[in-house]
């Protein structure tokens, strides 16, 4: 096991750039999750990394060796690393054992060794039973649990996961999450995890990068990933978020929506347009007159009871809309007067205009 | 769906009767008479002695054994030549790839008999232009040769040259549908590039391997053209040219008939075997998106690559038409062009004073246009009912309408003499005849293809239109029938295609009066024209070109792979 670094990748088709100047180190036995829509070059960075593709710039070190570099790029089979295919790419003309024996016996270990090491997999993956099985004879659950296996039992460097949970239903999607996270901690390989489902990466990963057009747009912690988003990208990909647009007043005051909020995050500059995101259950809605600062006034829309909440839709002075989770006790009919409290704590500036 | 108009049904019910009694006599008949008569001696008393004399008659006997020989040579060839060519051109950066597919159906394009033809050209032992090229070269005397084409090798390898089109495009497919990620996983666990080969690539192609190796095995088991060409001057048998010997006079039909049945017989058994190996799709692909192949760099030898494939093709097209058009415009057929001997009395010869040709043409252009459109027609009325069960019993149409395939031009063409020589219906000597055997040939592929395209359409698009309001009549017109137009034109050129090019049918139901393109050229043989032959051969390819470039524009991905009667 090694750290796995990426040093200013850039990798382009043409004059289509499908990564661009991406530093990212991953310690000893993190999961790092690439975190994107589709397109913004979360699946061509791992396939560099596995090495399918060559980098047009900059390189990928692992353990301090120069693995894939403009010049030079080591073949997948000779990386030592493991890959878990979104279509799992379990071959149908081998049965379970033989699909994840196959890693070792190309390693050349004799069969006392694949035998123990195949035993010893397939109990923990829970495969057992269906060893003699062919693929085309499974279920989406258990395919994926052969896919994984037959990455593991290798003992990889490295593990790369790409959308390994997209092809299942919902309910086994988050099973089998914490069955990954559960082998991660396990087996504590050095993981890069592609996925464009957050949820997903706050359950498994360590670290989260969102990427967007090419760039890593934010590096952080699940938490910091969700408590304070740096661009109104990474805001609205998240989830859960308003994201509205003023003036900044000063260092720490906006004009938005027809009212003066105060905001955290970076210092602002008199006179710019500014992006301000707040969840929507951060901000709380009430019928009575403004009591505090950061107050906003507003006329209910529409309200949804969701059972565990009460989702508002409220339009502010401006016409702005606002989207509001509330307690489902709180009550309140469409077209009355309301006020909008967005706490100055939550009330991030976020980094450029409202250009995403 | 309960409420269906009753009429409606009244309609279909006699439609599907007649449809399958139509379809019944098509393949009955002929077949029926074909069993009848190989069990019957020449003045009608049931028999067993024509087999006797089948299997124990040595010059029934070679013929026999010399067209498994064939059959399993030309296969192993084929499969030999089409798996690498094929693996080069789908799963390599081999250079010109495109180009080399693209040719390769053009070797499909051309008729085997038309290559059997131009191969006597270039390697004639006397004649044949390489040959000459060879003595010029090495000095050698006259009487010796390089190539003798007029051999059992020979015509294996005319044969071969194009059948491994076949096999090529079956496996060159499957391996561009073959997920890249499933080799890319072999990658990853840390197998080179050969091993990765080895244990996945190849035995997930093995299916269709052997299934193309049927299919070369089928092409030539029925073959004649290339057979009577090359064969009978080298002085053996083929079964099918050994049937159509048979005709000529005294006609024996007894014997041809139980000589037919054999190849009847093996040629169900190996469609059957052919499905059976096509049918199992445990290998096919499993569930989830797959990236696209990534290709094998070939580095230094990526030029050799193209080199071979294109020596490859030359064998059944750039040699073949260079010695085509040599003799076409050449004074002397059997020298290499300059510009003194460069002529176009040929042309004007085989055009203006050959008297069998324009009636030939007119023939088979009055054919392919009449089964075209009759075929396409019954095609298109059985694909919509079986795709959208109209009917109780469509099962019973998809099989009839596919039973054809399973029998060879020349069975046919002997049930079909039977049938119609006598009363009620004589028809032998017209060209009703010959449109009943075209129609019966083209019904399998032009019913496959609609069958396909039918299915493309959903049926929700057609309940869409009808919940809307619109009748079923309506939606037909006014839904499917725009949807279904390319299909239908695409089909239509390809059984005007396969109609020009049928040879083994017509070849025992043609008179002096019904002479089509095919059976001409085969006839000018006798009389050594090589010069008419040339300029028609090439005649009818650049019509089957024509006609298959319009139907690609229309129709684009009508595969030509489908059909499988030689």
């Amino acid at each position: 096991m090694a750290s796995v670094e990426l040093k200013n990748l850039g990798k382009r088709y043409g004059h289509a750039v499908a990564v661009d100047d991406v530093s990212l180190t991953i310690g000893h036995g993190q999961l790092v999750c690439l975190l994107g829509p589709s397109g913004c070059g979360k699946t061509t960075t791992l396939r560099l990394l596995a090495g399918f593709v060559e980098p047009s710039a900059g390189e990928i070190l692992v353990g301090g060796k120069v693995l894939s570099s403009p010049q030079r790029t080591v073949p997948p089979e000779g990386r030592n690393m493991s890959m878990i295919f979104q279509s799992y790419a379990l071959w149908p003309h081998m049965t379970v054992a033989e699909n994840v024996a196959y890693g070792l016996r190309i390693r050349k270990m004799d069969k006392a060794t694949v035998d123990a090491k195949l035993k010893a997999i397939l109990s923990t993956a829970r495969l057992e039973a269906l060893a003699e099985r062919y693929p085309g004879e499974l279920s989406g659950g258990q395919q994926q649990r052969v896919s994984l296996a037959r990455a593991l039992v290798v003992e990889p460097e490295t593990l790369l996961l790409d959308e390994p949970l997209s092809n299942l239903d919902a309910n086994l999607r988050e099973e089998m999450r914490f069955e990954i996270r559960r082998l991660h901690d396990r087996y504590r390989y050095t993981t890069v995890y592609v996925t464009h489902d957050q949820s997903e990466a706050m359950t498994t990963a360590d670290l989260i990068a969102v990427m967007n057009l090419g760039r890593i747009e934010q590096l952080g912690t699940p938490k910091e990933i969700y408590d304070a988003p740096h661009s109104a990208f990474v805001a609205r990909f998240i989830g859960g978020s308003n994201i509205l647009s003023g003036k900044a007043l000063d260092a720490g005051h906006v004009a938005i929506g027809g009212g003066t909020l105060a905001t955290t995050g970076r210092p602002l500059v008199a006179g710019e347009t500014v992006t301000v995101s707040i969840r929507q259950h951060e901000i709380e809605i009430s019928t009575a007159a403004p009591s505090a600062a950061n107050m906003l006034h507003g006329v209910v829309g529409r309200q949804v009871f969701l059972g565990a909440s009460r989702d508002y839709t409220v339009a502010l002075d401006d016409g702005t809309e606002l989207r509001v989770t509330a307690s489902p006790m709180q009550d309140i009919a469409p077209g009355r007067e309301v006020w909008l409290r967005l706490p100055a704590e939550r009330c991030r500036a976020l980094m450029g205009g409202n250009d995403t | 769906m309960t409420a269906k108009a009753p009429r409606l049904f009244d309609v279909s019910r006699p439609v599907l009767i007649a449809v399958a009694a139509l379809l019944a006599i098509l393949i009955a008949l002929p077949m029926g008479w074909l069993i009848v008569t190989s069990f019957s001696t020449k003045d009608g008393q049931a028999t067993l002695g024509n087999f006797v004399t089948l299997f124990t008659d040595p010059s029934f006997l070679d013929p026999l054994l010399a067209t498994l020989l064939l059959s399993v040579s030309v296969s192993v060839i084929c499969c030999a030549v089409a798996a690498p060519m094929g693996w080069l051109v789908a799963r390599t950066d081999m250079p010109l790839s495109r180009t080399v597919r693209t040719l390769v159906m053009a070797s499909l394009v051309t008729p085997p008999f038309v290559g059997a033809v131009a191969w006597e050209m270039l390697a004639a032992p006397n004649s044949g232009l390489l040959n000459q090229l060879w003595r010029l070269i090495t000095g050698a005397p006259d009487d010796e040769a390089l190539f003798d084409i007029y051999t059992f090798e020979g015509l294996i390898f005319a044969i071969a040259c194009y059948t491994f089109p076949y096999v090529f495009i079956l496996v060159a497919n499957a391996l561009d549908r073959m997920p890249g990620e499933l080799e890319d996983a072999s990658s990853m666990l840390g197998a080179r590039t050969w091993a990765t080969a080895r244990r996945i690539t190849v035995p997930l192609a093995l299916p269709t391997l052997l299934a193309g190796a049927l299919v070369a095995f089928l092409q030539t088991l029925n073959q004649f053209g290339s057979p009577a060409i090359l064969a009978i001057p080298a002085g053996f048998h083929t079964l099918t040219t050994k049937i159509w010997s048979l005709f000529q006079f005294p006609p024996k039909p007894e014997l041809a008939s139980a000589a037919a049945l054999p190849l009847l017989v093996l040629t169900v058994a190996l469609l059957r075997a052919q499905s059976l190996v096509l049918g199992r799709r445990g290998y096919a692909v499993l569930g989830g998106k797959y990236g696209a192949p990534r290709l094998i760099r070939l580095g230094p030898w990526r030029w050799p690559a193209v080199g071979l494939a294109l020596f490859v093709l030359s064998l059944p097209l750039f040699l073949p038409y260079a010695a085509l058009l040599n003799t076409a415009f050449s004074k002397v057929s059997s020298q290499l062009i300059t510009p003194q001997t460069f002529t176009l009395h040929n042309v004007v010869f085989t055009f203006g004073e050959l008297s069998s040709t324009l009636p030939a043409l007119q023939n088979t252009f009055v054919l392919a246009t009449a089964t075209a459109t009759v075929g396409g027609l019954l095609a298109l009325l059985i694909a919509y009912i079986v795709a959208r069960r109209a009917v109780v019993g469509h099962r019973v149409l998809a099989f009839l309408a596919t039973a054809p395939l399973a029998i060879p031009g020349i069975v046919l063409g002997v049930g079909l003499f039977l049938a119609y020589t006598r009363p009620p219906l004589t028809l032998y000597g017209t060209l009703w005849i010959l449109l009943i055997a075209f129609v019966t040939i083209e019904l399998p592929a032009a019913y496959q293809q609609l069958g396909s395209a039918f299915h493309s359409v959903h049926p929700e698009l057609e309940e869409a239109g009808r919940m809307l309001g619109a009748t079923r009549l309506r939606t037909l017109k006014d839904i499917t029938a725009p949807l279904l137009r390319s299909a239908a034109i695409a089909t239509w050129c390809f059984v005007f295609v396969g109609v020009i090019r049928e040879l083994s049918a017509a070849v025992i139901l043609f008179t002096s009066e019904t002479k089509v393109l095919s059976v001409l050229i085969f006839d000018l043989k006798e009389s050594g024209d090589v010069g008419a032959i040339a300029v028609l051969s090439l005649t009818m390819v650049i019509l089957t070109t024509v006609v298959i470039v319009i139907a690609n524009r229309i129709g684009g991905s009508v595969r030509l792979t489908s059909r499988v009667a030689g």
